[in-house]
């Protein structure tokens, strides 16, 4: 006789023990496509996770409530206070000052400060011209004090400093800088000396010729001025030559 | 339980082997014919060989059974490993020469030489793989007499080589081999069995599907099919019994199917 309910349980133990290696296949089988999957696409785009949870992070951000539409947005100006405003010129006592008392001076007797210590040079907007050098450095003192005082910082403008770089590398602009500087500033042989240097280098200058023939003129020789505007009249037919010599010539026939 | 639909067809598969319960399949047919033309030839041996269950038993009843009418014939199916009782046993059937003591193979020779038969006495060997050498030998110088002919039944096993052994390799005319049932066979011989015994409702039970699953476990072994629907069949009628809504009669539950194969030993659970 049959024990058919031992006989049920063997064989349910017997199916399971069958499915158990095809389960186990299909298992690893799923890891490895999900790994591979994984490891795939992780390379080389985001995954479809991060996208999610990017989304999801911009959702849970709180919606704007009427209050924020209805606020104004303005410029920050806070970048203004990031600009280099120049620390006021204010001189410091020296702390180790001789221990002397100091004498007492009356107001009255006090100097009245000289605002502008020098005047700037005058620079003519002239073609051909080099690029401006650096300009004296103006330092304003403290916007709130009402005596605004120009100081010329001579450490960033050299005259000198142009005139070696000039020697050293020829440069006819920068020759032409240095002839209408000392012509600006009524040296008029220097300015002679730098349009002469710089016309040999490069004769085809018209600015150079004039501060030339301007400081003859000056200096006092004014027909060897007129001689050379005739010849770089001749050899340019240059107009302003051309009113300089008329002109030359209408002082000398007055 | 007795009366039950299926307790008919249980008791056809009880492992007997009977030559009337013989189930004609196409392929045993040729084998069996061929046994048959074999034996009138005038051979000394004929070697019938197979794996275990594939009907090489059957195919000896079924052939003792017929040829029982016409000549003398004897089976011994069950081995009679001791060489005296051996000669002894078959002087007393063939030659009804009856003694309690054992004969020696000169007294069995004499004997055979004394009676004459119009055609040479058969003897049938089941199981002769149990068979010592030495008897085997015996056997071999009987038959080279003619005193006797023998057809023998053997298993075929798959580490030695039986027709290759030395008593068998130069005196051996003929050799059928047996093979397992094909699902087809398996199929005819179930549907046949029944049929014959008219289970027609239980007949027609079996498609295809259960054919293969059962060939599958059995391996076409006749004898294990035997067992494995015997099984079945009690299984089936338990549950007729106790559980009848749980019976389909189109088809042979699968499981039914497995749960028998565990009682029986052909599945391991």
């Amino acid at each position: 006789m049959l024990d058919i309910h031992s006989l049920e349980q063997r064989w349910l133990k017997y199916k399971i023990k069958r499915s158990l290696p095809y389960l186990l296949i299909l298992l690893g089988t799923t890891i490895v496509v999900i790994a591979f999957d994984h490891f795939l696409y992780s390379d080389k785009v985001s995954t479809p996770l991060t996208v999610k949870k990017e989304i999801s992070s911009v959702k849970k951000q709180p919606k704007a409530s009427v209050h924020d539409e209805a606020m104004v947005l303005e410029p920050s100006m806070q970048f203004i206070q990031s600009i280099t405003v120049a620390t006021p010129d204010i001189t410091v006592p020296d702390v180790t000052a001789p221990a002397t008392p100091i004498p007492v001076i009356p107001k009255k007797a006090l100097p009245v400060q000289k605002q502008i210590s020098s005047p700037l040079p005058i620079i003519k907007n002239v073609q051909n011209t080099p690029p401006a050098p650096p300009m004296p450095k103006l330092i304003l003192s403290n916007p709130g004090n009402k005596t605004t005082s120009i100081k010329r910082d001579s450490a960033t403008f050299n005259i000198h400093e142009i005139e070696e770089r000039f020697t050293s590398n020829s440069n006819p602009h920068l020759g032409l800088y240095i002839a209408r500087y000392h012509y600006d500033n009524g040296n008029y042989s220097e300015a002679y000396n730098y349009a002469l240097k710089t016309n040999a280098i490069n004769n085809t200058i018209d600015e150079s010729w004039l501060i030339f023939t301007k400081s003859l003129i000056k200096l006092g020789r004014t027909e060897q001025a007129k001689k050379t505007l005739q010849l770089y009249i001749s050899q340019s037919n240059s107009e302003e030559a051309k009113n300089l010599l008329n002109g030359l010539r209408k002082e000398g026939e007055k | 339980m007795e009366n039950s639909l299926f307790s008919k067809p249980r008791d056809l598969f009880l492992d007997i082997v009977n030559p009337r319960d013989y189930v004609q399949i196409d392929s045993v047919s040729y084998m069996y014919q061929n046994l048959k033309t074999s034996v009138q030839k005038p051979l000394k041996m004929i070697l019938l060989y197979g794996k275990p269950g594939t009907g090489k038993s059957m195919l000896l009843h079924k052939l003792h059974h017929d040829l029982s009418k016409h000549q003398k014939v004897f089976m011994i199916d069950i081995p009679i490993i001791d060489e005296g009782d051996f000669l002894r046993v078959l002087a007393q059937k063939i030659y009804s020469y009856v003694n309690r003591e054992a004969i020696t193979l000169t007294d069995f020779l004499e004997l055979a030489s004394a009676v004459n038969y119009t055609q040479t006495p058969i003897v049938l060997l089941d199981e002769a793989q149990l068979y010592t050498p030495i008897l085997m030998e015996k056997i071999r110088l009987i038959s080279d007499a003619r005193a006797l002919k023998f057809v023998i039944a053997l298993h075929k096993t798959e580490n030695e080589d039986i027709i290759a052994k030395e008593h068998f390799q130069t005196r051996i005319w003929e050799s059928i081999e047996l093979k397992n049932a094909s699902p087809e066979e398996l199929k005819v011989y179930i549907q046949k069995k029944l049929l014959k015994a008219n289970c027609f409702d239980v007949a027609s039970m079996f498609n295809d599907k259960n054919i293969h699953l059962i060939s599958k476990l059995t391996r076409g072994n006749y004898r294990d099919a035997n067992k494995l629907m015997f099984s079945l069949f009690t299984l089936y009628a338990w549950y007729e019994e106790n559980y009848p809504t749980k019976i389909k009669h189109n088809a042979l539950k699968t499981k039914w199917i497995e749960m028998a194969a565990i009682h029986t030993g052909l599945i391991r659970a």
